[in-house]
């Protein structure tokens, strides 16, 4: 290894030394008592856990040592201009679609419409859920077992003081758009968040669902840790995409966490294109006969970003299928992982699962480090995956070339193609719309 | 129908593998008269072992420093399998058949007890009933007892002898080689075999030569409660070519032995070294009890430009096998080759792969793969492709297929692939299914029984690595193979 391992000592003391003062404005809320339980849970496994070092087989390619190096405070009020929030309105807020806001981590009425939502959805927010639905939110809070929590996961159940709870009722199909956005914006100051949202999808529900994270100022330096639940009941169907573009100094550790039951569908789509260190976890639990998972997957990277994509599909039952695309663009000097596991449990026979992770590297400076992994106790089954690291085809930019196409644009084209490839299998256009624009600025130095 | 065939299939697979495989055919124990330390190990004991090969001081410096070494590193345990602890203090580190006698010696010397043990494996040791073409060096415990053809290949130029009369007739070679690929400070069984290898093969081929025989070394553990340790030194020189084969038994016991050796390939501008290993170490029984630990660290530096090293290997037995084959592409536009067929039976555990590590430019690699487990066995591939900032235009292909048979085995693939530098192309794929149950219909309906038409298409799925052996290795690695499957499969 030529990355600088970090002694855990000195710089994750760091930050340890923070959690009491990121902890402050939980103090004295007035929450039900399992909820200050859990967060103590959460908050003792961090403390054991510890920011982890590439030393953690998870963390082989991503050092953390310039995240756990700064002092964040706790997220504040929302701070922007008029200015902005016309931009923020025009730019990600379909007039459509049902808009749930954050800004810096906390609830926005002005820029949300979710107080009247669709019939048969339920949308509010955490701090609401807790007073109004605190049992339906306690069963899925405490639904995973707490030693096997992640760091970030343990990190975000301490810490988390909003969020937003979704249900979606029994045979209700929501047409409608719901759409979780994040804005961070804070010159000055160094915030971190740790929104946690609780998706449920009733029996023979369907929805679509977007969760953006965006950052204003790409000067920004702040850290996300968003958490996101979800649970699906017997032939539910979720399209959910995921979008990120952070500012290009901040850091963002997410995980989706989704629990499927019989015969539900859960379409993935995650995008990530921002954010200095961007760490995405993608955990799939099919717990159910005839489930099915689509994990599809896009980075874009420039500069010297780093992007970390971990997905992780556990098949418990029989007659399942799970699908993963995940592609990558890189320039610069950016730096992508990707790790992938199928794990297949032995009773879960007839089942089918793929695996494909391409990464076309433009930038002479850029790493790659991938790890499609796969474990298998079952013998009935279909398990392939692959991985491929290249170059454009020299003879398709020649091809281009004869037929007058500028080297430079012959170039864009065929990366463009090979994004779209991915984004096309989003079928909603709005979605599809947004994460375009999202890539075009990692794809617009092929240009210059 | 094709329903009713599936079924078919898994009760019949289920019910075969309740049924006993056939024994292991080279579980015999050869009584004889042995030389052999007393258990333990310290610096006394690595002492000894130098001394009864009458070593040079340098040797046994280097020994000590690696056994100091040794001491303050941990047994590594990432390995994807389950073992119970190894007491390094109830091996006997030295164990000779007494009238091998000191140093070199001419095969018609070789003990007829030997002899006829080696025939018994099938190697016949008396130069008269040479294998066609094939070269042996003869393991016996802890040292070479014979080498066959050393004066035909000495006309050449080319040195093939134990390592223990390297040393003391090639001193020179050895000192500028060993420990060159794998430092005694490499990892804890690489640390422990610099400190009492005992014995292993050592080949030189000099400048321009293309070696007319297969060489080949037999590695035969026979004493109880000993374990072996050799080391296999191959140095290839400028546009020299040659062939390497090796093959290993052991009787069958209820004790684990452990097996860690060391086998350090160097190839030279424009040379080329082929490595195929036959590895039927003795298993274990049905329940797990008794079997090999084979702990072994083997890896090849291609250090001269356009140099080629090729690793090929059937690992058919072992109660746990852990080795990764690796190979250092320095040279630019070197070649590495990495080949293997993996079979798991019983409750057998297998952690093998390789590593392909790109430093020149150009270099390019090829894995091919292929893992077959049944019973209750678990089968892994791991394997770590990395190429280098320096390694410009670096190209690499892997391929790692897992077959599974019955409902108790499991099957891993951990491929880690690192790129430093972005010229560099790779690709890689990797499968796990069980038979096709078309297949098998399609054979039995043209009069082929279940075990018949099974052993034919494992032999399809494995084609691409037996075609990498030579001859007469292809046919005993199918035998094998057919052995092994028999009673597994249904």
């Amino acid at each position: 290894m030529t990355d600088t391992m970090i002694a855990p000592t000195e710089k994750n003391s760091l930050f340890m030394e923070q959690l009491d003062t990121l902890a402050g404005p939980l103090k004295g809320e007035k929450s039900p008592g399992w909820v200050a339980r859990l967060r103590e849970e959460g908050l003792t496994r961090f403390r054991k856990t510890g920011i982890p070092t590439v030393k953690d087989e998870e963390w082989k390619y991503t050092n953390l040592s310039a995240l756990a190096g700064h002092r964040y405070t706790p997220a504040g009020k929302s701070a922007l201009s008029p200015a902005q929030r016309k931009d923020v309105r025009a730019r990600y807020c379909g007039e459509a679609d049902v808009n749930i806001v954050f800004v810096n981590g906390t609830p926005d009425k002005e820029l949300s419409n979710f107080g009247k939502p669709p019939t048969g959805v339920e949308i509010m927010t955490l701090s609401d859920a807790l007073t109004n639905n605190a049992a339906a939110v306690q069963e899925i809070w405490a639904h995973y077992d707490p030693q096997k929590d992640s760091a970030f996961v343990a990190l975000n159940k301490a810490l988390t003081r909003e969020g937003i709870y979704i249900h979606i009722k029994d045979k209700i199909i929501a047409n409608q758009l719901v759409h979780i956005l994040h804005v961070t914006q804070a010159d000055g100051e160094q915030i971190a968040t740790f929104p946690h949202a609780f998706i449920r999808l009733g029996k023979s529900s369907e929805a679509s669902i977007l969760e953006t994270h965006v950052g204003l100022n790409d000067e920004n330096i702040y850290l996300a840790d968003p958490l996101t639940d979800v649970f699906l009941e017997e032939n539910a169907t979720l399209h959910y995409s995921k979008a990120q573009k952070e500012s290009l100094r901040a850091y963002h550790v997410g995980t989706t966490r989704v629990w499927q039951k019989r015969d539900s569908t859960f379409n993935g789509f995650s995008l990530a294109a921002g954010a200095s260190i961007a760490r995405n976890n993608l955990d799939v639990v099919i717990n159910g006969e005839g489930a099915a998972a689509f994990l599809n997957g896009l980075y874009s990277v420039y500069k010297d970003q780093h992007v970390d994509n971990h997905t992780s599909v556990d098949h418990r039952v029989p007659n399942a299928t799970s699908n993963q695309l995940y592609k990558g663009v890189l320039n610069d000097a950016a730096r992508a992982v990707f790790n992938g596991k199928i794990f297949v449990q032995p009773i879960a026979q007839q089942t089918n699962s793929y695996q494909l992770n391409k990464n076309l590297v433009l930038g002479k400076e850029c790493q790659v480090d991938t790890k499609p992994q796969l474990e298998i106790f079952a013998d009935d089954v279909k398990c392939t995956h692959g991985a491929t690291i290249g170059q454009l085809n020299e003879d398709e930019i020649f091809y281009l070339q004869a037929r007058g196409v500028p080297r430079k644009i012959a170039a864009r084209l065929l990366t463009q193609g090979f994004v779209d490839d991915i984004l096309n299998r989003l079928t909603r256009d709005s979605v599809r719309e947004q994460a375009a624009r999202m890539v075009a600025p990692s794809l617009e130095v092929l240009e210059g | 129908m094709r329903k009713e065939e599936t079924k078919l299939l898994n009760e019949k697979t289920i019910e075969e593998n309740v049924l006993t495989s056939r024994d292991y055919k080279y579980g015999f124990y050869t009584e004889i008269e042995t030389d052999r330390i007393p258990k333990g190990l310290n610096e006394d004991t690595i002492r000894t072992i130098s001394q009864k090969k009458n070593e040079p001081g340098w040797m046994l410096e280097w020994r000590l420093k690696a056994y100091r070494h040794w001491l303050t590193m941990k047994e590594p345990h990432w390995a994807n399998f389950r073992y119970g602890p190894i007491d390094y203090q109830g091996v006997s580190y030295y164990s000779a058949p007494k009238k091998a006698g000191q140093g070199p010696k001419s095969i018609e010397e070789v003990d007829p007890e030997l002899r006829k043990a080696f025939e018994k494996l099938g190697i016949p040791l008396g130069e008269q009933k040479r294998l066609t073409g094939v070269a042996v060096d003869a393991v016996f415990d802890s040292v070479s007892v014979g080498t066959t053809h050393q004066t035909e290949l000495a006309k050449q130029g080319i040195i093939f002898c134990s390592m223990s009369e390297a040393i003391a007739r090639h001193g020179d070679l050895v000192k500028k080689y060993m420990g060159s690929v794998v430092p005694y400070s490499d990892n804890f069984f690489a640390a422990l075999n610099a400190a009492v290898f005992s014995d292993g093969s050592f080949c030189y081929i000099p400048k321009g030569v293309k070696c007319p025989l297969e060489l080949s070394t037999y590695f035969r553990i026979n004493a109880a409660e000993s374990g072996q340790f050799e080391r296999t030194l191959i140095v290839a020189e400028e546009g020299s070519c040659v062939s390497y084969l090796e093959g290993c038994t052991a009787p069958m016991r209820d004790e684990n032995q452990l097996h860690a050796a060391v086998v350090e390939l160097i190839a030279l501008d424009n040379a080329q070294i082929k490595y195929s290993t036959v590895q039927n170490w003795y298993s274990g029984d049905k329940e797990g009890r008794g079997g090999i630990y084979n702990f072994v660290t083997k890896r090849g530096k291609c250090l001269g430009r356009r140099s080629k090293i090729s690793w090929t290997q059937v690992e058919a037995g072992a109660a746990i096998t852990w080795k990764y084959p690796s190979c250092i592409l320095q040279g630019d536009d070197s070649v590495g080759e990495f080949y293997s067929v993996a079979l798991t039976n019983h409750r057998m555990q297998a952690d093998t792969g390789t590593k392909m590590i790109h430093i020149g430019k150009r270099t390019t690699s090829t894995i091919i793969s292929k893992g077959i487990s049944t019973d209750e066995s678990n089968n892994n591939y791991r394997g770590l492709v990395k190429i280098m900032p320096s390694a410009e235009r670096a190209r690499n292909f892997s391929q790692c297929d897992s077959m599974l048979v019955g409902n108790k085995c499991s099957a891993n693939t951990f491929p880690y692939i690192e790129v430093r530098n972005s010229t560099a192309t790779l690709e890689h794929e990797a499968s796990t299914s069980r038979i096709n149950a078309e297949q098998v219909f399609y054979l039995k309906s043209r009069g082929l029984d279940m075990e018949a038409a099974i052993s034919l298409i494992i032999n399809g799925f494995c084609k691409e690595v037996f075609n990498e052996l030579p001859m007469e290795f292809a046919v005993e690695a199918v035998r094998l193979l057919q052995m092994k499957l028999e009673g597994s499969v249904g």
